[in-house]
């Protein structure tokens, strides 16, 4: 079958002849935008900028909220209102973060964030355990050092500086561990 | 589907432009390394986020720093590509 295109003239073949998928799928070149490779190179830079914007947001956000809260010093609670092996809770660094203050059977005494390292739930101290428990996941901390024993956490809790001056116990500063 | 039918659509047109030999390896070579690099700045995101949940934040400011140079990277390679023209052959 001899082929003619519009002006009469017998078509001749192409060098390089458009494929039948090309013919079946046309895709209008001049008014596409989003398919060249400059237009995909563009994209990926701005979402690699946004990525940036992003990983810089979290660090400043941290940075913001450790100067507003590194060295407060907060008074908890007199030594003496809480007996050896005792338990004391209270707000440390700021009014939203549960702390836990421990009188441990030797004496001393040691504090600790109260939110879960694994999902941020409000941990207790279980007297007849003797140990700190999340009871969301069911897991489990040592009381003498705040590190991770049993259940999902992998993190120890972040330890709370305490200094007594006289008869009174202050948070100093919270480290994390 | 005959000749005619390939000759007269004007869309297609366009298809046959390549660029010249090697030129296209390399678009893509770099478009490759492009979005690996954007796999990394995402791992960094995750890491920046975990670090920050954690509580540990010490050294997170080299993460910003990595993900900052490579962004600029972009940045540079897009300026770069903006001083070439485009090419077409038809």
């Amino acid at each position: 079958m001899s082929a003619r295109n519009l002006s009469g003239r017998t078509a001749t073949p192409r060098k390089r002849r458009t494929t039948r998928w090309q013919a079946a799928f046309p895709l209008h070149w001049d008014a596409d935008e989003l398919l060249s490779r400059r237009e995909m190179v563009r994209w990926t830079v701005m979402a690699s900028g946004a990525l940036f914007a992003v990983t810089a947001g979290i660090v400043g956000l941290d940075y913001i909220q450790k100067s507003n809260t590194s060295t407060v010093r907060k008074a908890i609670i007199r030594a003496s209102d809480i007996p050896v092996g005792g338990v004391h809770y209270f707000q440390y660094p700021t009014a939203e973060d549960q702390a836990i203050l421990l009188h441990l059977a030797n004496g001393s005494f040691a504090a600790y964030s109260g939110k879960c390292t694994h999902l941020s739930c409000a941990i207790y101290y279980h007297e007849e355990r003797k140990k700190l428990l999340c009871p969301c996941h069911e897991g489990v901390f040592d009381p003498q050092t705040g590190d991770a024993i049993a259940g999902p956490p992998q993190r120890a809790l972040p330890r709370i500086e305490i200094q007594q001056d006289g008869a009174m116990l202050y948070a100093v500063e919270e480290h994390p561990q | 589907m005959s000749d005619l039918e390939y000759n007269l659509s004007e869309t297609t047109a366009d298809t046959d432009r390549t660029p010249p030999a090697g030129r296209s390896a390399m678009l893509m070579a770099g478009l490759a390394i492009g979005i690996l690099l954007l796999g990394l700045q995402l791992w960094l995101l995750t890491l920046a986020l975990e670090l920050y949940l954690s509580g540990q934040t010490t050294n997170t400011w080299q993460l910003v720093l990595i993900s900052g140079l490579v962004f600029l990277g972009g940045l540079l390679l897009l300026r770069l590509l903006s001083h070439q023209p485009h090419v077409t052959t038809t």
